[in-house]
């Protein structure tokens, strides 16, 4: 028996099974994983780990292991996406932990908090004065939302009533030094606008810039492989190999 | 095109991983001459039952020839305890064989013909 040779197939087979079952799970990311999401993929990867290099036991059953998870973990998707109430019992749901600036202690040891982790969560959230807070939820993937008091809240354009125009989203219209022709007739320009446009900022090639980006309210950023700078700002705050 | 992508390979990709893992199914019968282990394995009971040791010997280094052929197609969907076991059973059986012990013989000979029907199982 080849073992490396076993091991590089039986690889393959958990790393493509695992992309293409993850796939079919969706698209949450990280931040929006509960809790049972969170174990759900370890356990998987863990299967695929031993599917891997476990050579003392066939693919196949670890195979099927990762199947009938993935399986279950699409199924209680569907639902909790169907049905709101047994979303609520498996995926629990958001809490309130301070309502109107008061600490709700019960609620607190009810989720296994603590004080020190709520003020830990709301420092990340830079909030450092719990005077600031009017409303504070635990939501069911353990991040917290604020909502300040009102006299702690940022001005807004609204607050001081100015118009302002809708920034949108900005498009690539060179990338890497390549033009995207496409990105420019969404946007009603031409090659010959770009070209001006660059020679503006005082570039001749298309192929200098390294990235160009516009937005729908015209405002055009560019930058160059070249940028010409003499001094570069160092942010070590140790000296290293690097 | 996006329908081939996101759809047909996913699905081809995951039934030919399927047929890796359960290929036994196939290559554990025999595929041309002379590599089927459990012919092999009645030869050298038969030469055993007739006490015709030289041919016992012959037989053995068939058997294990055959093993060797057998193993390099199945060991993607067996497990390796299974192969290792029968492997050992090979060896006991050549010192049975070389001392001449019929009962330390047979007991190797079925013991690998039970591995055998045992892997990929």
């Amino acid at each position: 028996m080849n073992e490396g040779l076993v091991v590089c197939v039986r690889s393959i087979i958990s790393f493509f099974s695992l992309l293409i079952f993850t796939r079919i799970l969706g698209k949450e990311q990280i931040s929006q994983l509960t809790f049972f999401d969170y174990i759900l993929g370890i356990t998987i990867g863990s299967i695929a780990a031993t599917l891997s290099t476990d050579l003392s036991s066939r693919s196949w059953p670890h195979w099927i292991g990762i199947l009938v998870w993935a399986a279950l973990g699409l199924l209680l998707e569907y639902i909790t996406m169907r049905w709101r109430y047994v979303a609520k019992y498996l995926e629990n749901e958001p809490t309130i932990v301070i309502m109107n600036g008061k600490i709700m202690e019960k609620t607190l040891k009810k989720m296994k908090f603590r004080v020190s982790d709520i003020t830990e969560l709301l420092r990340n959230k830079d909030i450092f004065d719990m005077n600031e807070v009017d409303f504070a939820i635990i939501e069911p993937n353990g991040q917290l939302s604020v909502l300040k008091k009102p006299e702690f809240q940022n001005l807004t354009p609204k607050d001081m009533h100015i118009q302002k125009k809708a920034s949108g989203i900005s498009s690539e219209l060179i990338y890497d030094g390549i033009l995207i022709e496409e990105n420019l007739r969404q946007l009603d320009k031409d090659k010959n606008w770009l070209l001006n446009e660059l020679k503006k900022h005082g570039i001749k090639n298309i192929s200098d810039v390294f990235i160009a980006t516009l937005d729908p309210s015209g405002s055009l950023y560019i930058d160059l492989y070249n940028d010409h700078m003499t001094k570069i700002t160092d942010i070590g705050d140790y000296k290293g190999p690097y | 095109m996006r329908k081939f992508l996101v759809i047909t390979i996913p699905i081809v990709t995951l039934v030919l991983f399927i047929f890796v893992m359960e290929s036994d199914i196939f290559l554990k019968r025999p595929l041309g001459k002379n590599d089927s282990i459990p012919e092999s394995i009645n030869a050298v009971v038969n030469d055993i039952q007739k006490d015709d040791w030289d041919k016992a010997v012959k037989d053995t280094n068939n058997l294990s020839d055959v093993w060797k052929k057998v193993v390099r197609r199945v060991q993607f969907s067996s497990e390796r305890d299974e192969i290792n076991a029968f492997s050992i059973n090979l060896a006991r059986l050549r010192g049975s064989i070389l001392a001449k012990d019929r009962a330390g013989a047979f007991s190797e000979l079925y013991e690998a013909y039970e591995h055998w029907e045992d892997l990929g199982k």
